[in-house]
């Protein structure tokens, strides 16, 4: 009786570690996406107005000079 | 006899800035100032930007715009201080229709040592790679293996750990 109650609690904890593994593992692949973010097309409108604000030259380029 | 050394001429005015002439990258910079512990690394450490300014275009946002702007868009609360980094030669066939950048969102990190890790890695990875062919997938495969790493990190401390090994 208490060697299968053992075995028992050996698979559940098992099932957790492994578990814990998984998430773990999944939370950092998303927080590293999160922080490295790739640009698509889903992201169009953020750079096309920082694009339009150095087009219409609102934003002009740093310069050591210009900060000095 | 006394010779008399030339006064050392002062240094005539700086010279005027001449914006790179054949830039990869386009690099913004946005920040609002939100993440305290973030936007003290990034000034502490913007020589590591400023280097990259000879050969990539670098835009600063004031605090101001940067505020109006991720108001704008708000997908980006929270996420400041942020490196925008446009591919130029991805925007120059597809523009912002396909792939065209990535950002580094450094807002999202919380200690110092996690942001000045990734600045460096961003300076780096932008400093070695303004000749890549395919920028998209160096960015993939990076994250990819990076990944694993984290991966690998967790099997051999986590675990044991864990297991009280």
């Amino acid at each position: 009786m208490l060697d299968r109650f053992g075995e028992a609690i050996s698979v559940v904890l098992g099932a957790l570690a492994l578990a814990y593994l998984v998430y773990e593992i999944d939370r950092r692949k998303r927080r590293l996406r999160d922080l490295f973010h790739v640009l698509g097309s889903e992201e169009a409108d953020i750079s096309g107005e920082l694009l339009s604000m150095v087009e219409s030259g609102e934003l002009q380029p740093y310069s050591r000079e210009a900060r000095a | 006899m006394v010779i008399e050394l030339p006064a050392r001429p002062r240094k005539a005015a700086r010279r005027k800035y001449k914006p790179p002439a054949d830039p990869r990258f386009r690099i913004f910079i946005i920040d609002s100032g939100w993440n305290a512990v973030a936007r003290r690394v990034l000034r502490h450490n913007f020589a590591l930007i400023r280097r990259l300014h000879r050969e990539e275009l670098i835009y600063l946002l004031s605090r101001k715009k940067s505020v109006e702007f991720i108001g704008r868009h708000r997908s980006l609360i929270g996420r400041d201080p942020i490196i925008a980094v446009h591919d130029l030669k991805a925007m120059g066939g597809r523009g912002t229709a396909a792939f065209h950048g990535f950002h580094l969102h450094l807002g999202i990190l919380r200690t110092p040592r996690q942001a000045l890790v990734a600045l460096q890695t961003f300076a780096h990875f932008v400093g070695t790679h303004r000749h890549s062919r395919n920028l998209e997938v160096d960015i993939r495969t990076g994250l990819r293996r990076e990944g694993m790493l984290g991966s690998v990190e967790i099997l051999l401390h986590k675990v044991p750990r864990a297991l009280g090994v």
